[in-house]
């Protein structure tokens, strides 16, 4: 017992303040987690604007790279809704199971004629059928119309945003504008990504 | 590392003779928790959008009943900026002449957008605002007429409208009709390729 031996000690650091930043660092980012989705990839054009897009009562009518046209709504209940207004003037009925499977659809893309079948496939095959996009034309009466319509008549608080690819041509959106423009829709958000402004500009 | 370690030979001193209750250390390991709590931030690091999309109103007139709109006299060519979205990101500009004027042809250019077509709008309007008096509201001059073609696309407008809004150029008009004098002008310029 006489010696006097070093004590064997493990290297303990201590982790407190990492933990601290840690859990900080994950409060922030579940906080502010918004998920993306995983609907058509559409990379969307930059402006300087500074309005955010609104979160609730927002229809959104996609337009992807090749023109195909998409369109969804926010909430479950008005795509249920809108199912059911659309299949009323079509005269088409869809049952329970299609309108709980279409109201988990954050956006679509099909034909009304394609749509049924497509709601019947099981939940594993329904990603992977590639959508060939909502019938538009210049007209303004095309199956978009009938939908923005349907949309509309379920929830008559919907603001509508447009979002297109860089890449679409303008006669697509033309044609869009078109079928909002023929049932007196003439306000509507763009959504962009966001973007510096160039120096010396100031907002007014 | 223990879960909880023992704080060596705490209440062994010399000869106190006094018995103590051994003393934990309470002191935890956290290695799992921060394992956990790093593998969590990753996640949510990778799972999120960070960039929310902004938007840009954009408020087109009303086609459908024109019978009560007030009249408006046809724009003067000499006030008007005429930019011709065109294919690969090229944008085609006529400053203050009309595509059926015979200088048209000569005075039709090119440009590109962001800064050069920034530049373009800013000479442009400077020209025209103090070669013409401001109009009985007080408005400048100085209009912009955005024709899209076939051939652009969305993110050409989009860039348009937004150089409008950096310009701080407040009356602009899309127009998505070429009259037959622009669309000579323009020729094969806005013929789709394929």
């Amino acid at each position: 017992m006489g010696k006097v031996r070093p004590k064997k000690h493990a290297p303990h650091t201590d982790m407190t303040a990492m933990t601290d930043v840690a859990f900080l660092l994950l409060t922030f980012f579940i906080m502010t987690a918004t998920f993306k989705s995983n609907e058509a990839e559409i990379t969307t054009p930059s402006s300087i604007s500074q309005i955010k897009v609104p979160d609730d009562h927002i229809m959104v009518i996609s337009i992807d790279k090749a023109g195909k046209v998409f369109f969804g709504v926010d909430a479950k209940p008005v795509r249920a809704a809108m199912l059911d207004n659309i299949g009323q003037a079509k005269g088409i009925t869809f049952t329970d199971t299609e309108k709980a499977k279409f109201s988990l659809q954050t956006s679509f893309g099909f034909p009304l004629n394609q749509l049924k079948p497509w709601l019947n496939m099981s939940k594993e095959q329904m990603p992977q059928v590639k959508q060939p996009g909502i019938p538009v034309d210049s007209t303004g009466a095309s199956e978009l119309a009938d939908w923005v319509y349907a949309a509309r008549k379920a929830d008559n608080q919907l603001r509508i945003a447009l979002k297109g690819d860089n890449l679409s041509k303008f006669p697509v959106f033309k044609d869009v504008l078109a079928n909002l423009q023929s049932q007196n829709i003439n306000k509507f958000n763009l959504i962009t990504g966001s973007e510096q402004a160039p120096a010396g500009y100031t907002n007014e | 590392m223990a879960a909880i370690e023992e704080s060596g030979g705490g209440g062994h001193g010399k000869g106190d003779g006094k018995v103590r209750a051994k003393k934990m250390s309470t002191r935890v390991d956290m290695t799992p928790m921060v394992d956990l709590g790093f593998l969590l931030i990753t996640f949510f690091m990778l799972a999120t959008t960070m960039s929310k999309p902004t938007s840009m109103t954009l408020a087109v007139p009303d086609k459908t009943d024109d019978q009560d709109q007030e009249k408006t006299e046809p724009l003067k060519a000499s006030k008007v900026l005429t930019l011709f979205m065109g294919a690969n990101d090229d944008v085609y500009y006529l400053d203050g002449v009309a595509a059926d004027d015979d200088k048209a042809e000569a005075s039709l250019k090119t440009t590109r957008y962001g800064f050069d077509l920034r530049s373009v709008i800013f000479a442009s309007a400077k020209r025209i605002n103090a070669a013409n008096p401001k109009d009985e509201k007080g408005n400048d001059p100085f209009v912009v007429v955005i024709k899209p073609t076939a051939v652009s696309t969305y993110k050409n407008m989009v860039d348009v409208l937004d150089e409008m809004a950096i310009t701080k150029s407040k009356r602009y008009a899309l127009v998505e009709t070429l009259t037959d004098s622009e669309k000579k002008l323009l020729g094969d310029k806005i013929v789709p390729k394929n």
